[in-house]
């Protein structure tokens, strides 16, 4: 008997006869904030988190606040996602500053001082931010960097973890990508004596543009 | 520590009282994640709904868990997913083992994961000359010692920052430093190095969705998120107990499990695997190794099968005073604390592993703490029998085991016992001689067996009157 058919055997055979429980449903969203609640909640939890929340007006102001940032990093190297507006980022990035597309090799983005992508959702209730792989070749630029910039339309700010759960699952119930990441916050860990260290191996810092108005221009 | 069995555990919990640094880095560690965790489930106003509920979804799929097990390898195959099952430990370091050779694989990187710790994976890919780096900054220094985890979420608890620092200057030959940031920085860098040359990641799963074949790692320190995207092919090893029905209940656990464990409100990351990533952003497979290793014994056993609800958090051991005292490494076991002391009997047998039902006080911490609800209590009570009758701790087919810790002086202590308690008039007789036996001089000295009950604890007193004749009489 192969090793499959012996798992699934012994389990059926251990539950004959065993009666289950009723499944209770899924927990029910909570009344919905308003969007300026949403914006309140998202950036007091990425605050104390040690992440940094700003809103802008719209992409273009969002592509001239990243040049900065860059330029305030002293950015040497900067790995874009491929999402098609941050092509606007290269008017304002600091002279000597290389912008590596998502389709870069390995080696090079392993070399970037920041990540520059979009984000899919953000969770207003945990300060969270969704990455969906098949809206953007972002898996490797948010996670490589030591600084993690990320842009994140308002509209797309969602009140709870219960509501991204339903966002990220598609019309047929199948996830909407292959790869669906949660960040919260910069990487961090407390393995030594319990002291909090903020930047592991993950991005050392989060900075986040929350963009206003969000038709493309 | 690394030769600590469960056999011995009288003589590893006394070596590790006797060791100062160790009981002092310990409390220290479980005193703040408890006022963590009390501080971080204080905010969420329906904490007891919430564990209502996961302890339902958990109890209603372990009572059909051959279904939920085929919907999620039918989806995760759907997907793109190569699944495999192992019976035990060598099926599963077997099935890595050939993944690894098949495709010359060198370099291998790792994300920390209990399942793996259980089978001994390193070890065995050792064997090839294919030791996975530990990749977690707690695992990493556990294998830079060359010891094993003392607690489920935070490795190196036993440790205290000069020792890590010692360790560093001697394996890494850095300057000597205490500082966790200093250290924290140089793990980063070497360990760079070691994910930029992965072939291979192994990571572990902390839950499978059924309903859409995805697997969710969750993780701080984005090494988890690095091991399963940077190598060409991650292998992640599941235990058959992890599977959760509906893509939804995610939100459930994710409420309960960091709150519970390090007192977040979510980790960092979370990362949802729905087969390989086809957009090429990460590894080229994606190979899920469901775990049996006993527990489709444990599932059988009606009142023991809540054993497998545990979503290893760690809560319960941070709260258990026995942990607090002794650590992880006196157990013996890859899984320490209350849920080891009720799980390794239940995956090793009694033979070897049952003296841990006696390691507790029964003083119900870890059933007040656990988010989904086990009664470990009354758990370590059923396995104490178990191992008394020399049953063996879940049936059918477990390993039997021998009724060694079955005294025929204690157990005619508690017949005698059980036989003045049945009776008004005999426990009265018995109270009232005992009140009188605690006048004489020597009384408070044990004597016979009981004596090395005494040995670290005080004979209890009886009230100078009894409730019951408080109740009854006047009140004084």
């Amino acid at each position: 008997m192969n090793a499959r058919d012996a798992i699934l055997g012994a389990v059926r055979d251990g539950l004959r006869g065993a009666s289950a429980p009723p499944l209770p449903e899924p927990n029910a969203t909570s009344a919905p904030l308003s969007i300026e609640e949403r914006i309140a909640r998202f950036t007091a939890v990425q605050q104390k988190l040690g992440g940094v929340v700003e809103v802008v007006a719209d992409r273009r102001a969002a592509c001239a606040r990243i040049g900065l940032l860059l330029a305030r990093q002293g950015a040497a190297v900067a790995a874009l996602s491929d999402a098609p507006w941050l092509a606007g980022v290269a008017d304002y990035a600091p002279v000597g500053c290389e912008l590596l597309a998502a389709d870069a090799a390995r080696e090079r983005l392993l070399q970037a001082d920041v990540g520059v992508t979009g984000a899919q959702w953000g969770v207003a209730e945990t300060g969270t931010l969704v990455l969906a792989s098949a809206a953007e070749r972002h898996r490797l630029a948010s996670l490589l960097p030591a600084l993690h910039l990320v842009v994140l339309p308002v509209r797309s700010l969602l009140g709870t973890l219960g509501e991204a759960f339903a966002a990220m699952q598609g019309a047929a119930g199948a996830p909407v990508a292959r790869t669906l990441t949660f960040v919260t916050g910069p990487s961090r860990t407390a393995d030594i004596e319990l002291t909090l260290v903020v930047g592991v191996h993950g991005p050392k810092a989060l900075h986040v543009l929350l963009v206003a108005d969000d038709d493309a221009k | 520590m690394n030769s600590m069995r469960p056999e011995t555990f009288a003589a590893n919990a006394r070596e590790a009282l006797a060791d100062a640094t160790l009981t002092g880095a310990l409390r220290r560690a479980t005193d703040t994640f408890a006022d963590r965790r009390a501080a971080a489930i204080g905010a969420v106003p329906d904490w007891q709904e919430l564990r209502t509920r996961a302890a339902a979804i958990k109890a209603h799929t372990l009572a059909r868990l051959d279904h939920y097990l085929e919907q999620f390898v039918a989806n995760a195959e759907k997907a793109g997913a190569v699944v495999h099952w192992a019976r035990d430990a060598n099926e599963a370091c077997a099935i890595v083992r050939d993944l690894a050779a098949a495709r010359g694989s060198k370099r291998l990187v790792k994300s920390k994961s209990m399942a793996t710790e259980e089978i001994h994976l390193n070890a065995a890919l050792a064997q090839d000359g294919r030791e996975p780096v530990e990749t977690d900054l707690g695992e990493w220094i556990i294998q830079l010692a060359g010891e094993t985890p003392s607690h489920i979420i935070v490795p190196a608890i036993h440790k205290t920052k000069e020792q890590i620092g010692e360790l560093f200057v001697d394996k890494l030959g850095i300057p000597p430093s205490s500082d966790p940031q200093v250290l924290a920085a140089e793990a980063r860098t070497r360990l760079r190095a070691h994910f930029a040359a992965a072939d291979l990641g192994i990571s572990g799963v902390n839950f499978g969705v059924a309903e859409t074949g995805t697997i969710l790692v969750l993780e701080n320190e984005g090494n988890a998120r690095m091991t399963t995207t940077l190598p060409a092919v991650h292998v992640a090893v599941m235990g058959i107990e992890k599977v959760i029905p509906r893509f939804a209940d995610l939100e459930t656990f994710l409420r309960l499990l960091p709150r519970s464990g390090t007192g977040q409100h979510l980790t960092t990351y979370q990362s949802m695997l729905t087969g390989p990533d086809p957009t090429g952003q990460g590894p080229r497979e994606l190979h899920v190794v469901l775990l049996d290793n006993g527990r489709s014994r444990i599932v059988a056993d009606e009142l023991m099968r809540q054993t497998l609800a545990c979503i290893r958090c760690g809560a319960c051991l941070n709260a258990c005073p026995v942990y607090q005292s002794i650590g992880g490494h006196a157990y013996g076991s890859v899984y320490p604390g209350p849920i080891g002391a009720i799980l390794t009997p239940q995956l090793q047998g009694m033979h070897s592993a049952g003296t841990l039902p006696f390691a507790s006080s029964l003083c119900g911490a870890c059933k007040d703490v656990c988010p989904v609800k086990i009664d470990i209590p009354t758990l370590l009570l059923e396995l104490r029998r178990r191992a008394v009758e020399g049953e063996p701790a879940a049936a059918p087919g477990a390993p039997a085991s021998l009724p060694t810790r079955r005294k025929p002086l204690e157990a005619l202590g508690w017949r005698l016992w059980s036989w003045v308690t049945r009776s008004p008039a005999r426990f009265r007789a018995a109270s009232a001689l005992t009140r009188l036996g605690q006048k004489l001089p020597f009384a408070k000295q044990l004597f016979g067996p009981l004596r090395a009950w005494q040995s670290t604890r005080n004979a209890p007193e009886l009230a100078k009157r009894s409730f019951r004749s408080q109740w009854r009489g006047p009140v004084r």
